[in-house]
């Protein structure tokens, strides 16, 4: 008689043959299950993604995604004010450029200044190694304590980040064109630089719209 | 560690406590081969007083080959001792992992990240732990067996650390008292960390011999430890149903399955409870006597194949948020 059977020959290890089997069983269902959900997984990932409006090139795994939505708030953050305050300034130019030099190069200075702000806002969107690092830190800085994900985490897309390079090319370079402006030491010098100054922002207005089209918004009014 | 390794099998008192202490994790009998005296269950009274005096079981050859020492840099040291160390590296690299923020005191690192980091280690440690006896009983090996209370003092370690950073940490209201117990996850994990604090101090050979008999029954709060952790993942993760904030992953991963900690938890433990069943083991003995080890090996395969499944994604997760947290830049996941 085998050891495995007792006296009376009732085999004493069924029962732990029995639930072997039955685990093994679903041990194994559960591998093929785990194998088959897993040859899933890139395509899950970009479903998942697309539904939740996700950017794919601005997803990190584990941490909340980065939306288009997102991206577009964010660039409005930056763009409604320093439109507002160029408009201003602008404004302010256009009353005195005829009349008060001092005035006049006061706006300019202003504007340059409006000008370069909205360019060193817009850099700490761009995908850049440094602001990813910045804004990791912040997403998880809300996650862990709780809090609302700040929009300002909200990185452009590389494809966005190449646009947003290009508006502030040429928003440098009409600031540059600003400050010799607001240099000038006549009125007269101080209006030979204006069509310059238009055709800047020509350019300018070019990316914006650019942008914006990338964005998912409506084309901006232009600047007077 | 290095009592254990000077550990000889033959001395049966002496060696029992060199080498049984097992304390950690330690509800497990220390001679998980072939049961003496044949498939059938002696009576209880039959057996020795206590599993932790019983003889060994017979060397393997890859036990025996294990305590043949080598010389290195002018001393003698056994394959085994390197062995051991090297097996037990990755139950130091939890802690190791918060050595920076805990030197730079960087509570957001801390906040951020240490209930992942050590949590999860806590977890992963229970878990090569518990794995120990599984093994034993497979291989008929004895050589690792130390390993068991290596683990589980590094389980007890990573678990306290996170306890206590979590305490101090997070943002839950109600002090420290209302961080560590005022959600039912934190309530359940410091119920973990109330028992793993007895069962680490009576984790030594002088507690073993203090506590006799009594000593092996205690140390079973390891399975309280072991239920209680799968409560408290259940828990924090919207009982292994939830995605998102309130659970795993966050939209956009397409990956919740497996990013579900209880679903992780779940599949090691299958094979670490199926093989600690009487009617299973006395199974495998009997298979094993017969001489058919292969057939264990093929029966348990598929339960060792969800392990590693499982265990894979727990590695995956302490790893990716470990190195986050050494690097101080915490993942907040």
């Amino acid at each position: 008689m085998s050891a495995t059977y007792a006296a009376d020959g009732r085999d004493d290890t069924a029962a732990g043959k029995v639930i072997l089997m039955i685990s093994s069983s679903l041990a194994a269902v559960l591998v093929i299950a785990g194998l088959i959900y897993a040859a899933g997984t890139g395509q899950r990932h970009v479903a998942a993604m697309a539904a939740a409006g996700c950017v794919p090139s601005l997803f990190i795994s584990g941490l909340p995604c980065t939306t288009g939505q997102m991206m577009a708030n964010e660039y409005l953050a930056i763009a409604t004010p320093a439109n507002q305050q160029l408009s201003t300034d602008m404004a302010a130019y256009a009353v005195n450029e005829k009349s008060d030099l001092a005035a006049a190069k006061a706006a300019l200075t202003a504007e340059a200044a409006s000008e370069q702000a909205f360019d060193a806002s817009l850099s700490a969107q761009l995908f850049t190694p440094q602001n990813m690092a910045t804004a990791d830190a912040m997403i998880q800085n809300a996650t862990s304590n709780g809090t609302t994900v700040p929009l300002a985490s909200a990185l452009f897309s590389p494809q966005v980040t190449a646009i947003a390079n290009r508006l502030i090319q040429a928003n440098q370079a009409r600031a540059a064109l600003t400050a010799e402006q607001a240099r000038s030491t006549s009125l007269t010098q101080l209006q030979s630089f204006n069509h310059r100054a238009e055709v800047a922002s020509a350019a300018v207005g070019a990316e914006v719209n650019l942008i914006r089209k990338a964005l998912g918004l409506p084309p901006a009014a232009p600047l007077n | 560690m290095a009592r254990s390794t000077s550990g000889r099998w033959a001395n049966e008192q002496v060696a029992a406590y060199e080498y049984q202490p097992t304390p950690y994790g330690g509800p497990d009998t220390y001679q998980p081969g072939p049961r003496r005296g044949g498939a059938i269950p002696a009576p209880r009274q039959a057996k020795a007083p206590a599993d932790d005096l019983q003889p060994k079981a017979a060397k393997t050859r890859m036990d025996e080959w294990m305590e043949v020492d080598f010389k290195f840099g002018g001393s003698r040291i056994k394959r085994k001792a390197v062995a051991l160390v090297l097996l037990g590296i990755p139950a130091v690299l939890p802690l190791f992992f918060m050595l920076p923020a805990l030197i730079t005191l960087n509570s957001n690192t801390f906040a951020g990240s240490v209930d992942d980091t050590l949590g999860t280690g806590a977890e992963f440690c229970l878990i090569l732990c518990l794995l120990i006896t599984p093994l034993a009983l497979l291989t008929g090996q004895h050589w690792f067996i130390p390993l068991r209370r290596w683990y589980g003092i590094m389980m007890a370690a990573s678990g306290i650390g996170d306890a206590a950073a979590a305490g101090v940490t997070d943002n839950f209201a109600g002090g420290v008292f209302g961080r560590l117990t005022g959600h039912t996850f934190t309530l359940v994990g410091f119920m973990m960390v109330m028992l793993v604090v007895p069962l680490v101090f009576t984790s030594n050979p002088w507690a073993q011999r203090k506590l006799g008999r009594y000593w092996k029954r205690f140390q079973r709060l390891t399975y309280a430890i072991w239920a209680l952790l799968a409560c408290h993942l259940m828990l924090l993760e919207g009982f292994g149903f939830e995605s998102g904030t309130n659970g795993s992953g966050f939209a956009g991963d397409g990956d919740p399955v497996f990013h579900q900690r209880f679903y992780q938890f779940s599949a090691c433990s299958l094979f670490l409870l199926v093989l600690r069943l009487p009617p299973v083991k006395r199974w495998i003995a009997a298979r094993q006597r017969e001489g058919r080890n292969w057939l264990v090996w093929v029966a348990v395969l598929p339960l060792f194949a969800l392990f590693v499944f499982g265990l894979i994604f727990i590695i995956n997760e302490e790893l990716f948020k470990g190195i986050d947290s050494f690097t101080e830049h915490p993942s907040a996941e």
